[in-house]
């Protein structure tokens, strides 16, 4: 079939679609588009055009099939091809659009466009050596531009490439005829970007020289003054070095890598502390951190006590790895207690404020037998209730009460003694997020959610769930989820591990748009760090926590059914948590109950809404409308057929990015073994014993092991065979 | 244009406060400009030269050693290491197209 | 306490110290594009004294500035702006506010060439305003009204910092002379 041809009105007509879609005036668009397909119906450039604007409006699955469609139709076409590619971009498959992507430059290779599509596609994949291909061709359409040149340097450097990545930074500075202004920021940028690759090459005599000639006059002053007090040391220079560590210090006195870098610099040994303590001394005489200690604590305390500052503990605990240190603190506090009971109670009151003086020094107790590496908890209750006593109202000795109840174990108590501490000061949002997470240890999702209700956004659609869900509230959903898990209800625990696994996806799309934004901004050094740290994002424990626990509830769901023919040897003893099974199918049958009625109470509320305000909510991109969610409370994810399957999501980036969490590689060989994948077990086992060869677990794993390769030898592959034999012999020496 | 609020996104924004993180947000994917981007100052001749030299050094392209590769292995790799067949491939390629080998290779502790 | 610049790695954090301290919150992407915009002026507050417990741990921040550069002052005059400041309740009255916001103005200045810098606060919030315009001596330009979303209205504040310029310039009319020195003796 041949594509149609348009007469000029029409083809003016196209233009304006594309104008009126550039500028996201929808229906406008839609209107011409339509006009124009009233004459041509196969029109392929236009039907892709109506394709893409259907997609912008949210009708991903219309837009997708038009614009098959149109590549059926047309499929010579660049315009087409280009469609199809931004669909599959706004809709996250990447490897799809940079297909597409392809195809349409193959049908045009002069368009900008699209070859820029394409490189934002590859830096986004990490695909650095197309990367670097795209950014030749747009470098060589245009040589003018510097930002061209720069993310050249990106890419090559990205790829890993050096030298490369320096010779083309270079290469421009040389062509530059006219000599960039001291304000002129993208110059300021590019210096200091080139310089740190010159560092990274690990020529510290050339970056040195670099960086104090070529980049003296870089607008960041702190960052010139970093690198050049690094290489100074690193080279050697310590006498110059302490004095850039010096200067740094004046800046800051408060970032302890500066005093780290200055005693390197001095050459003071470890243990001389009166040299130490000199260094110190110059620019914090408050703190007291070295040998005269007992004076200048003293002094510090009493300071801090009359004062009332209440993180005073706070400020003093990363003191505790020192055992001295830790048995003089307290003393020096009871020894001020002693000084100021006979007066303080009345001074207190007069001033109004019992939080100061005796009152101080007493919550100061209380923190320090709280704490972990000085606990006696009923120490710490007495000097809470003393504190109480003096000064019924604070905020800060209730708080410490309730975690003094959290460590005693008793989670009912602390959760209620977290909630009256918050009753005390209701404006302020860390006490009612304290209180909030302490209801939720004690199981008590319901009444949680009100209390976070108390600061999320009214208008906020799906309420206060909707907002801290919207607003990426890891540390809510992860307890939350854990809560509803010991409740028993499987559904709404999933739900919760499933939205936390989706807000990382998110955060790894965040990316998308800096990698042209950041070549505007001219902020390179920020993007590279950007690249690397996203490049290990779901080692976060944010993730780790919330992807484990889902692991380890699939692995019980697994469990809990009844036993099928999957997993039929090398199941015994490997439950993963105490319950025994009618405790399971009770929690099950309860959990299920909950869920109906879960749903049963969504249901009525979204009846209930208000339909004009549903039909208001906006999606963040205008790119998507947002999607309704068809399992709220999670009753599908509850009902899956294959749970180890369903952990495979959480556990592939687990043992990826964490492999040094044993905790990962234990959950890693329960879930590989029930699914008789012997060898991905074995590499767990190993994993797991090179981190701690007497983990208990991981010993009654290995041999767990072992007893299952045994009775399947038989059906096992020869080199499947060849390959673990030999590796379990090992494991059993070890 | 009445019709046409519901394309802009700032209108999500309750406060203040919103509108100007949407505002900046949505600004974060404008294109086009680097079509518009000040061109600099730039010795065309220098830079002419510098682009010729540029196409000669990148084609150093690494010559890959041709490993045979069993059909069966990449089979078994992809069942029993759940890797992709591309990432068998490669990983059979790696170590001489031997299986054993490989798989060994694959489940040593990787720090 | 270790006061530092903002690195992308921090984010999370931050923004979850952002959310369990103040009814103001953004998702991850707005961080990003401070800290990738104008990497200088954001600084976090680090608490030294837990030891990671796994070789992934990131450092807990207990405080944050997170500050930008206007992109199209009104004005017309370069400066910044305060987008959000929150120290944990855990480790007020220890003057991280006071050192975050100073290490920020000074690179507003020195990266930015900013003349002044503005924020936003709660004319509710007395201990932000007494940091802001007692120890900071930032001074109340106006009030906009119903500027959050539960409708409570804002003082505009603004300090000059002239006085940071100043001592740029002192700075380097001394280099300059100590250079001389040098070169002459």
């Amino acid at each position: 079939m041949a594509p149609q041809t348009l007469s000029t009105r029409e083809a003016n007509l196209f233009r304006t679609v594309i104008r009126h879609y550039e500028d996201k005036q929808y229906k406008r668009g839609l209107k011409a588009a339509e006009q124009i397909l009233k004459r041509n119906p196969k029109h392929g450039d236009t039907m892709s055009m109506k394709a893409l604007i259907l997609n912008a409006q949210g009708k991903t699955e219309e837009a997708f099939a038009l614009a098959k469609d149109a590549l059926t139709i047309d499929m010579r076409s660049y315009i087409c091809w280009h469609v199809y590619g931004i669909l599959y971009r706004t809709n996250k498959n990447f490897d799809e659009a940079i297909k597409a992507y392809k195809f349409a430059l193959k049908l045009e290779p002069d368009s900008h466009q699209i070859q820029r599509d394409l490189a934002v596609l590859q830096a986004q994949m990490r695909d650095y050596q197309g990367y670097v291909q795209s950014r030749l061709v747009m470098l060589k359409a245009r040589p003018q531009v510097r930002q061209n040149w720069t993310a050249l340097a990106i890419a090559y450097h990205l790829e890993g490439n050096l030298q490369q990545a320096e010779n083309i930074l270079t290469t421009y500075e040389k062509s530059m005829t006219a000599t960039p202004l001291k304000s002129d920021y993208e110059n300021s940028e590019a210096l200091l970007y080139k310089n740190t690759i010159l560092a990274e090459m690990g020529d510290m005599e050339r970056a040195l020289e670099h960086l104090e000639t070529d980049c003296k006059n870089c607008l960041d002053r702190l960052a010139v003054m970093e690198l050049r007090a690094r290489y100074l040391a690193q080279l050697g220079h310590k006498d110059d070095a302490a004095k850039a560590y010096r200067a740094l210090l004046d800046r800051n006195p408060e970032h302890p890598d500066y005093y780290k870098g200055l005693v390197d610099a001095l050459e003071i040994p470890a243990d001389d502390d009166a040299a130490l303590k000199a260094v110190y001394d110059e620019y914090a005489a408050k703190y007291p951190r070295c040998d005269r200690f007992r004076t200048t604590a003293k002094a510090y305390l009493t300071l801090m006590f009359d004062k009332g500052v209440p993180s005073t503990f706070a400020n003093l605990k990363h003191l505790y790895s020192d055992s001295l240190k830790k048995a003089t603190l307290p003393v020096l506090a009871e020894e001020y207690l002693k000084e100021h009971s006979s007066s303080s109670a009345t001074e207190g009151q007069a001033n109004g404020d019992s939080s100061k003086g005796v009152g101080a020094a007493l919550y100061f107790l209380a923190q320090h037998h709280n704490y972990h590496m000085s606990r006696d908890l009923a120490l710490a209750s007495e000097f809470v209730e003393k504190a109480i006593e003096l000064d019924p109202k604070n905020v800060d000795f209730h708080m410490t009460k309730a975690r003094i109840f959290k460590h005693q174990g008793d989670v009912a108590k602390a959760s209620e003694a977290m909630d009256h501490a918050r009753s005390l000061d209701t404006r302020d949002r860390y006490i009612n997020s304290k209180a909030a997470k302490y209801q939720l240890r004690n199981n008590e999702n319901e009444k949680a959610l009100a209390t976070t209700g108390l600061f999320t956004r009214a208008e906020s659609v799906g309420g206060p769930l909707g907002d801290l869900t919207d607003m990426q509230c890891m540390w809510f959903l992860t307890e939350d989820g854990e809560a509803w898990q010991r409740r028993g209800n499987v559904g709404l625990a999933l739900k919760r591990y499933h939205t936390i696994f989706n807000i990382f996806d998110i955060w790894q799309e965040d990316q998308f748009d800096f990698h042209s934004f950041s070549l505007r901004k001219g902020q390179i050094r920020a993007y590279i760090d950007m690249v690397r740290w996203e490049d290990k994002l779901r080692e976060h424990p944010f993730y780790f926590r919330a992807a484990l626990d889902a692991v380890n509830l699939y692995l019980s769901m697994h469990d809990s059914k009844p036993q099928s023919a999957n997993g039929a040897n090398g199941v015994e003893g490997a439950r993963t948590n105490g319950e025994d099974a009618a405790e399971k199918k009770k929690a099950a049958k309860k959990a299920k109950k909950e869920a109906q009625k879960a749903e049963r109470e969504a249901a009525d509320k979204a009846a209930k809404q208000d339909p004009n305000k549903a039909a208001a909510q906006k999606s963040k991109d205008g790119e998507e409308a947002k999607k309704k969610d068809d399992d709220p409370n999670g009753v599908k994810l509850a009902a899956t057929a294959d749970p180890l399957g369903d952990a495979m999501k959480f556990l592939g980036p687990i043992l990826q990015f964490s492999p040094k969490n044993i905790e990962g590689q234990i959950a890693g060989f329960e879930v590989y073994i029930r699914r008789n994948k012997y060898l991905l077990a074995l590499r767990c086992l190993k994993a797991a014993l090179a981190l701690d060869k007497n983990h208990p677990r991981v010993l009654d794993q290995a041999s767990r092991l072992r007893k299952a390769v045994g009775g399947s030898l038989d059906s096992l592959a020869p080199k499947l065979k060849e390959v673990i034999q030999p590796e379990l012999a090992d494991v059993t020496a070890a | 244009t009445a019709g046409d609020v519901e394309d802009e996104v700032a209108s999500m924004a309750k406060s203040a406060e919103d509108r100007k993180a949407a505002a900046a947000m949505s600004k974060l994917d404008t294109r086009g400009d680097d079509d518009g981007a000040q061109a600099n100052q730039v010795d065309q001749e220098a830079v002419k030269n510098a682009m010729n030299a540029l196409g000669s050094s990148t084609d150093k392209k690494e010559t890959k050693k041709a490993v045979k590769v069993d059909a069966a292995d990449v089979n078994l790799l992809v069942e029993e290491l759940e890797l992709s067949k591309a990432s068998a491939t490669e990983l059979l390629k790696a170590h001489d197209g031997d299986a054993v080998k490989a798989m060994r290779a694959y489940i040593q502790p990787s720090f | 306490m270790d006061i530092r610049i903002l690195r992308p790695s921090d984010i999370p954090l931050i923004q979850h110290a952002n959310i369990e301290n103040l009814p103001e919150n953004y998702f991850l992407k707005y961080y990003l594009y401070h800290a990738l915009s104008w990497p200088q002026l954001s600084y976090v507050a680090v608490d030294v004294s837990r030891p990671p417990k796994t070789p992934y741990d990131y450092p807990k921040i207990v405080g944050y500035v997170l500050a930008k550069m206007e992109e199209e002052p009104t004005d017309g005059v370069q400066h910044g702006h305060i987008t959000s400041l929150s120290v944990m309740r855990t480790h007020r009255r220890l003057g991280i506010a006071e050192k975050l916001m100073r290490q920020s103005q000074q690179a507003m200045v020195e990266t930015f060439g900013g003349h002044y810098v503005s924020l936003h606060v709660r004319v509710s919030n007395e201990a932000a305003i007494h940091l802001y315009r007692d120890t900071l001596g930032f001074k109340t330009e106006k009030t906009e009204n119903k500027y959050y979303a539960d409708g409570e209205d804002a003082f505009c504040m603004k300090l000059d910092l002239s006085f940071i310029r100043e001592q740029l310039r002192e700075d380097a009319d001394e280099e300059k002379g100590a250079n001389k020195d040098k070169s002459g003796s």
